[in-house]
């Protein structure tokens, strides 16, 4: 079959102010028509600049230094905006990550639609434009079509919302659609649909796909040919299967290693040790080997070229090369039994909480809606369901932000919204429950030098630091969260996302409390960064005893992290139980469709069979 | 957004505008009779002075000034409610006569001027967009930027220095020529010199406000799906961006109604323009006290009711206030 495009030595670069970024280094891919391509790397690994050059839409800091691109045999590499705007009418689509900022606030779904089949066929009438605008939402799985394109966009949920931009991405009858992460955004059962929807325009249309993701999920899902980027360079090329089931290059087994399934049943995840690299100035030869336990000399000194494995599966390290010593294959540690050191004291008791947010005179969200739990002290309790159900009003009604309108929070006995009790025990209450939120990049003040940050909430609450000055403490804290403390005078920007994270946790230590609420704290970080995070929260609760409440929408941590679970969908508890009786045995309609978005196509669950392979 | 039921929000707002229009009067008629000065002088001009003290009185007592302020201002307010303001010291008529003759004047001048500057500045924001970072665009941005610094009343000096001194090209000053035939063509000449100040003094700060809020948009994730759907940057612009730029730009510019209308006053000054501007400069100066409480209060409803339509414009234009949400997420920022 004729290539449909195909990259040949794509290197691109961004000026920032600290330099020149070679964001992507040498790249050389193709794809077929009718074919899925998935591109898998971290943040920061140049996969979104790689994309936004195949379609030209780079931003006016980065260009392109040099490579071909053809798109259908015509080299596009030159192209200026004219002609890529005839490209991109004659059938390149892209899709991208967040459905809600890629689509127009103030126009209608129906019209932005309109737009795009406008765009390709110019001299459609009115008529047949609403007929094909409607026919397009129905392919892409919007119901009653006639009603929904009227909507603004902010009426619409993000599947919705991501439905719609396919539609838009669709209304072209593309030959090469590329999308940039269009599941990142989205909850679990929806992701799930929408890969589906992306298998099925590719045998329906014929069409050439490339998917860019950091999910590895996502990678067994929809993959035929997979493309490891690490970088800025693919590092690895081969079919889905021999990525999943036999990969060569040891960052994509790192990769495969992180992910909680393979960790099942054992104390901690296994993590990639360091951190990739900054491409302001790219390291000489092979830019993971520092990462790499059994890097050669070679590796500090000369680029590994590909060494193809098959004739589709190809790695760039030089423990392919035939003079490389062979590698020892990793055994999995042995499975420990996780034991039930679960005490039976009661830390955190919730009864029968219900909160509404009054929207007008006559409606009413029901955000939390007679909720009961308990956390027993020592304990990881994960609290999972997706957006919009109800997590976060939850935890934040247990941090004493939101007021229940029903209902009673009991931490150690005490009865967090009871105003007589509260101000008694004010002191107590506030230092025993601390929250760390998602996003660290928002939640830490960035004019706030780390060891201000930490040190913080004893000035707040008028508590001697217990190792002498704030900055000592601060000090002892980072240490403990595994953070050098030489970044104590630093400031949040100038640390990396699991870094900040790790600060937001060391500022929620430092008051020794007995309950962490977690929300969401693993859902802004990347795949090897978040095992580490998972591994520090375990390392708090089984050595240090703290208790968790852990909130996210990632069901493979939570089963590897948490004792037990409770699902929640809009606003309720349907299901509470241990981890091992809910996914084993799951009771709720809800739960079941959760897991099954979850539980991965057939050969994958092969693989994670004979995880000793390697 | 909690939208009330529709009566009772709008009755509120009413009670609020005139709750503010009374205050106001209440101010301006105690504040104007703080300052120095004497009224008698606007109604007798300088006969006022070589008055002896019981024609004074005897004038004070006529014009109602003898009366404690509180008092006045009860009589005042007692008349206006019934829709009479007095008479102007000065001119001996009715203010509301005396205004109604200028008003027009100033609305040509301001109202001429207003919708020069709000469709100016649009062409020049889009246009300089259109262009970033040209040489046409950064020349332009240069010297709009120093046009709008410069004050209204020295540009109009500037102007009238240059084109009716020096060049003789237009008058400077007046609606008419006096003693002339009053056409069209006469008027237009007068109204070519205030009107330029107008506009110099304006344009750039919305221009500008528009260049940029277009260009903010552009960088949006929305313009570069839109680019990927294939569309031309003159769809995307004028389409995409500028729906998203007008609705603060219409509630921008009905809030800054008043502030252009404030310009026209002081170059009105200037030009010796026949509109509420020298009208009000006037009566401020010679203590025509009806007329200042009357061009006080006009000014006051025009501020109230352009915030009230900025505020309308806010609501109904945008997608994201307007009432009856589907209401799906109810934690957006969880994700």
């Amino acid at each position: 079959m004729r290539e449909l495009l195909e990259v040949k030595n794509l290197s691109v670069s961004i000026d920032t102010p600290k330099g020149e970024v070679e964001a992507v280094r040498n790249v050389s891919f193709s794809l077929k028509a009718g074919e899925t391509l998935v591109i898998v790397g971290e943040s920061g690994c140049g996969k979104s600049i790689m994309c936004k050059t195949i379609a030209k839409l780079l931003p006016p800091s980065a260009r392109m230094k040099s490579g071909s691109i053809s798109i259908k045999g015509e080299d596009i590499a030159q192209y200026g905006e004219k002609e890529m705007r005839r490209l991109r009418c004659e059938g390149f689509s892209m899709v991208f990550q967040d459905p809600m900022t890629s689509l127009n606030p103030t126009m209608t779904i129906g019209s932005q639609i309109g737009e795009a089949v406008r765009v390709h066929e110019p001299g459609i009438s009115s008529q047949e434009l609403k007929k094909k605008v409607i026919g397009l939402m129905e392919l892409v799985g919007i119901e009653n079509p006639k009603e929904r394109k009227k909507m603004y966009p902010n009426q619409l949920s993000g599947g919705m919302g991501q439905r719609s931009v396919i539609a838009m991405a669709l209304a072209k009858d593309p030959e090469l659609l590329i999308a940039d992460e269009p599941t990142t955004a989205l909850d679990a059962t929806v992701q799930a649909q929408i890969l589906e929807l992306f298998r099925e325009i590719q045998k329906k249309q014929k069409a050439g796909i490339i998917l860019v993701t950091h999910d590895m999920g996502v990678v067994a899902r929809a993959a035929d040919r997979v493309g490891v980027m690490y970088a800025g360079k693919i590092v690895e090329v081969g079919t889905a299967e021999e990525i999943l089931y036999d990969p060569r290059h040891p960052y994509t087994q790192g990769l495969l290693r992180s992910l909680p399934w393979f960790s099942r049943g054992r104390k901690t995840l296994y993590t990639i040790p360091g951190m990739p690299p900054t491409l302001i100035h790219p390291p000489k030869g092979d830019a993971f080997a520092c990462r790499n336990a059994y890097a050669l000399q070679i590796d500090y000194e000369q680029e590994p070229p590909m060494f193809p494995v098959t004739e589709t599966h190809a790695a760039a390290t030089w423990l392919l090369d035939k003079r490389a010593p062979k590698l020892p294959t990793v055994s999995p540690e042995k499975e420990i039994e996780r034991e039930e050191e679960v005490g039976e004291e009661i830390l955190l008791d919730v009864q029968h909480v219900t909160h509404l947010f009054p929207m007008t005179k006559k409606t009413v969200v029901r955000a939390v809606e007679d909720v009961s739990f308990q956390i027993r002290r020592g304990e990881i309790f994960g609290l999972v369901g997706e957006s919009g159900c109800g997590k976060s009003t939850l935890a934040r009604c247990i941090m004493n932000i939101y007021k229940p309108q029903k209902g009673k929070i009991m931490l150690n006995g005490l009865d967090v919204w009871d105003s007589k009790v509260f101000s008694a025990n004010r002191k107590l209450l506030q230092r025993k429950r601390q929250l760390i939120f998602q996003d660290s990049d928002s939640s830490l003040n960035p004019r706030m030098k780390v060891w201000e940050i930490i040190a913080e909430p004893l000035k707040i609450q008028h508590i001697m630091p217990p190792r002498g000055s704030l900055r000592e403490e601060a000090a002892f804290q980072m240490h403990y969260v595994g953070l050098d403390p030489a970044y104590l005078d630093q400031y949040p920007t100038e640390l990396s996302g699991g870094q900040r994270q790790r600060v937001a946790i060391a500022r929620a230590l430092v008051m020794e409390p007995e309950l962490l609420v977690a929300d969401e704290p693993l859902a802004s970080l990347d795949v090897s960064i978040q095992a580490q995070i998972v591994n520090l929260f375990r390392h708090l609760q089984q050595e240090h005893g703290f208790s968790f409440l852990f909130i996210a929408h990632d069901l493979a941590m939570v089963e590897f992290l948490c004792d037990r679970v409770g699902v929640m969908y809009q606003g309720r508890l349907v299901e509470t139980g241990s981890v091992r009786d809910l996914f084993s045995n799951p009771q709720h309609p809800y739960t079941k469709s959760l897991l099954k978005s979850i539980s991965l196509p057939d050969f994958r669950q092969q693989t994670a069979g004979r995880t000793g392979s390697w | 957004m909690v939208m009330k039921s529709g009566g009772f929000y709008y009755g509120k707002k009413l009670l609020l505008f005139l709750f503010s229009i009374f205050l106001l009067s209440a101010v301006i008629f105690f504040i104007s009779r703080l300052a120095p000065g004497d009224p008698l002088v606007s109604y007798y001009g300088d006969h006022a002075e070589r008055m002896s003290p019981e024609e004074r009185q005897w004038a004070e007592e006529k014009l109602g000034l003898t009366d404690s302020l509180p008092v006045q201002y009860v009589h005042w307010l007692e008349r206006a409610l019934q829709g009479d303001f007095g008479i102007s010291y000065k001119y001996k008529r009715d203010v509301t006569e005396v205004i109604g003759e200028r008003m027009g004047n100033t609305l040509i001048l301001g109202g001429i001027g207003f919708c020069l500057i709000f469709g100016l500045a649009l062409a020049l924001g889009i246009f300089c967009a259109w262009r970033e970072e040209s040489l046409a665009d950064r020349v332009i941005c240069k010297i709009g930027t120093v046009t709008s610094c410069i004050p209204e009343f020295w540009m109009s000096l500037l102007l009238i220095l240059i084109f009716a001194m020096n060049l003789k090209w237009l008058p400077s000053s007046g609606a008419y020529t006096l003693g002339g035939t009053r056409d069209l063509e006469d008027r237009i000449r007068h109204l070519i010199l205030p009107l330029t100040a107008v506009i110099m003094g304006h344009l750039w700060y919305y221009a500008y406000m528009i260049r940029n809020k277009i260009l903010e948009e552009a960088r949006a994730d929305y313009v570069l799906f839109a680019r990927s759907k294939g569309l031309k940057k003159s769809s995307i612009v004028l389409k995409h961006c500028l729906r998203n730029v007008l609705p603060t730009y219409l509630s921008l510019m009905a809030i800054s109604l008043p502030h252009i209308l404030g310009g026209t006053y002081i170059i009105e000054m200037v030009f010796s323009y026949p509109g509420i501007g020298t009208l009000a400069y006037e009566s401020a100066r010679y203590k025509d006290y009806n007329l200042l409480m009357v061009l006080s209060i006009l000014s006051g409803i025009t501020v109230i009711l352009c915030s009230i339509v900025a505020e309308i414009i806010n609501e109904r234009m945008n997608p994201c206030i307007r009432g009856n949400h589907i209401v799906e997420d109810t934690e957006v920022a969880e994700r």
